[in-house]
């Protein structure tokens, strides 16, 4: 009896305990200050930054592995056996150690569970990121030694107040990729306005081709088109929509370009093969190549799967009509750099900055793995991209616009990714669009960053 | 008086002993279970977005929210539909097949293999198995047979859950067979000849003789598949994603994205208490109901 009595005094006790621990208020009991001490670590790594960096230079041989977590997209898996490799190369006394996940599912989470416990010295994922933790304090500013090896068009989305906390590595192309050789053989021409693109819609059901390739049971999927038609639909016309609508001026029920730009996933929806809530992007890649589809709204992502599954695929890209013709290519800051402001080994950290920006074989090997394009100034992919043409012609012609501006103001994770759903949900069927919308606005405190 | 002393010594050792042995095991349970527990009430009661340092007190609104929401309501519908579906088909298909397999028939110990393999590999395995089977497997022999059956079970929201069951009780029919297997080889010979000289046929003795003596056997996997169907969120991980739309979104699978991917961790939370109440209450339920079924031999 006695016994346990002792043995429920101790769960009574650790139960308290626990109570006491979830309600202690972190301002007061200093539990998990990771954001407090975050900030504090970063004036005193500011302050360390500015007295040693360039820390590669300087710097002992003391032997130092670094924590990285990599959120990867799916063409990125593999670049951190590249990096070892060059790091080892040029500063063998230091090794990283690394946590691959994936950046759509698993990045933000991972995140959350280190700014309770310590983040990792190096965190790489997309510029987006730097917009939800460098308000937190926690994220370290990138030296201008490194950051001036980059192309200026790279920092803008990665700068808050002034500080740059994130190195663009590369960036990602999205748009409507189609069959060069199909569009030829059917007198195509790249539509620029959404009766052109009606055009070719129906002129490939007419001849039995379905218009495009999509991969809906990937929600994501269905977010990132919603976000590119966003981008030109709504963005282009507004820059500050996504803000407007966090300050009750817009909402999706409301405006009409938000409704067109869902809308258009119907558009797809409606001449995409039923099987697409059962097709996985692999899958739906595949059919791209091999001719069953015309065209497929995706980005630089499918371009190694294209190519992987047929080296001779030529294709190029478009940008998704909008409803004024004036549509622009969607670029979008890739691989993020970005370091802990509470790292003790800054030194160690910088080098790996280093081996990253100045060593352009590692640089050429990894865009060439990934078919993306470079953010660092004079290094060229050498991979035979079909697509590069139309890429550098809407450059030239100026019509190209970074998706971080959408992406900052109405976030992934809890908004566009939750909107997706009902989307989803709507082009089965199963929600009306009205609802949609409104369950779109009722995420209103879900849609920022911070 | 010696004896007594003896005794006694002995007793006290005995409950030392036993103190320490469950002592690592308390410790762990109260550090991965009860204390995320409690800390989990605490911020069920705040809007903290689980990575700021505030935690700003909201009381009950986060209840009152949930009450409303539409989403929830939904996951609760899906994870109620899957859990009452799981519990009787496991059930009674694997009682069957333990029936079927204690019955003598030759090559017991593959069919007894073939059917266990599947519980021990990884439920996102088996939810991408299943995947691609629904999708590209299974719509091939439509090719070769000529046949135009629908495989595509992921792909809508009226066939999504079929297409769960389908792969989580080929994962799971096995391991309760087992159990109930073992359950039937330990009912007394003696009975099943006593109800034969009574004149029972083999389905009296089934339900009167079987059946009863299989109790603790049917209060083990109820109570097992029900609770772990509640809290179903691997499966749909790697197969629907919890889609098409929100078709097969669980309560966990609702709570995690709501927590972690929407950063209202004070909100998935209240998501979680609510589904540890309902697992408390249910499992309660079914031990309380299901045990006074049970005799003892």
């Amino acid at each position: 009896m006695k016994k346990k009595s002792i043995l429920s005094l101790l769960l009574a006790t650790s139960m308290t305990a626990a109570l006491l621990a979830g309600c202690g208020s972190s301002g007061e009991t200093g539990e998990a200050p990771a954001a407090e001490s975050g900030a504090e670590t970063q004036e005193s790594a500011e302050a360390e930054a500015e007295a040693e960096t360039p820390a590669a230079e300087s710097s002992s041989d003391e032997a130092v592995t670094l924590t990285v977590l990599a959120g990867q997209s799916t063409t990125d898996a593999g670049i951190e056996d590249m990096i070892d490799e060059a790091l080892a190369a040029k500063y063998p006394e230091v090794t990283l150690e690394w946590e691959c996940v994936d950046w759509g599912n698993d990045f933000q989470p991972k995140m959350q569970q280190y700014m309770q416990s310590g983040l990792p010295d190096i965190m790489i994922g997309k510029a987006q990121d730097v917009a939800t933790y460098a308000p937190q304090g926690i994220l370290g500013e990138i030296d201008a030694a490194y950051l001036d090896k980059g192309l200026d068009a790279a920092r803008e989305n990665v700068t808050i107040d002034g500080k740059t906390y994130g190195l663009v590595y590369n960036a990602l192309y999205q748009g409507v990729y189609y069959n060069k050789t199909m569009f030829a053989e059917n007198g195509w021409e790249v539509p620029k306005t959404q009766e052109d693109l009606q055009a070719i819609i129906d002129d490939c059901n007419a001849k039995g081709i379905t218009p495009f390739a999509s991969h809906m049971v990937d929600t994501w999927s269905i977010g990132n088109v919603t976000m590119q038609f966003m981008m030109n639909d709504v963005f282009n016309n507004d820059p500050t929509w996504g803000d407007k609508f966090r300050a009750g001026e817009v909402s999706f029920a409301e405006d009409k370009a938000a409704q067109t730009a869902y809308e258009y996933n119907k558009l797809i929806f409606d001449n995409t093969y039923p099987e697409t809530f059962s097709t996985e992007q692999t899958d739906c890649d595949a059919k791209m190549v091999l001719g069953e589809a015309a065209m497929k709204v995706s980005g630089s992502w499918s371009i190694q799967n294209f190519l992987d599954i047929d080296e001779s695929f030529d294709f190029g890209i478009f940008p998704f009509p909008n409803q004024t013709g004036d549509s622009k290519l969607i670029f979008e800051p890739n691989i993020t750099i970005m370091t802990s402001a509470a790292t003790e080994h800054q030194d160690a950290v910088n080098k790996v900055l280093d081996v990253l920006t100045s060593d352009k074989e590692l640089a050429v090997e990894i865009l060439d793995y990934t078919k993306t394009a470079s953010m660092l100034k004079d290094v060229t992919p050498t991979f035979a991209n079909p697509s590069q043409a139309d890429i550098d012609a809407y450059a030239a012609d100026n019509m190209i616009v970074d998706v971080t501006l959408g992406n900052n103001q109405l976030v992934w994770g809890g908004f566009q990714e939750e909107n997706a759903k009902d989307i989803a949900a709507w082009l089965q069927g199963d929600e009306s669009f009205e609802d949609c919308l409104k369950a779109s606005d009722g995420r209103v405190d879900a849609s920022s960053a911070n | 008086m010696n004896e007594k002393k003896k005794i006694s010594h002995m007793e006290k050792k005995m409950s030392r002993q036993y103190f320490l042995m469950v002592l690592p095991g308390f410790i762990i349970f109260t550090i991965g279970l009860i204390v995320p527990l409690f800390l989990a009430v605490r911020y069920s009661f705040t809007s903290w977005d689980g990575m700021s340092a505030e935690k700003p007190f909201v009381g009950i609104q986060n209840y009152i929210d949930l009450m409303k929401d539409p989403e929830f309501r939904n996951a609760w519908w899906f994870t109620l539909r899957f859990t009452i579906w799981n519990t009787v088909i496991q059930n009674v298909v694997a009682l069957l097949f333990a029936v079927a397999l204690d019955s003598g028939i030759k090559a017991q110990k593959i069919y007894r293999t073939v059917l266990f393999v599947p519980c021990l590999i990884s439920a996102l395995v088996v939810g991408f198995v299943w995947l691609k089977m629904f999708s590209n497997v299974l719509p091939a022999l439509n090719d070769v047979l000529g046949t135009n059956i629908n495989f595509l079970l992921f792909g809508e929201k009226r066939t999504v859950l079929r297409g769960l069951l389908i792969a989580n009780n080929w994962q799971w029919i096995g391991y309760w067979m087992l159990i109930y297997l073992a359950g039937l080889q330990s009912v007394p010979g003696d009975l099943h000849e006593a109800a034969k000289v009574d004149g029972a046929g083999p389905v009296s003795r089934f339900i009167n003789v079987t059946l009863p003596m299989l109790a603790p056997a049917i209060t083990i996997c109820v109570v097992g598949i029900t609770t772990g169907s509640l809290k179903v969120y691997d499966l749909l991980v790697s197969s629907t994603k919890g889609g098409p739309g929100r078709a097969s979104t669980s309560v966990i699978y609702q709570t995690y994205t709501t927590a972690i991917n929407g950063r209202q961790y004070g909100y998935g939370s209240a998501m979680s208490v609510t589904l540890v109440l309902a697992l408390l209450l249910v499992a309660m339920i079914q031990v309380k109901g299901l045990k006074k079924k049970e005799v003892q031999v």
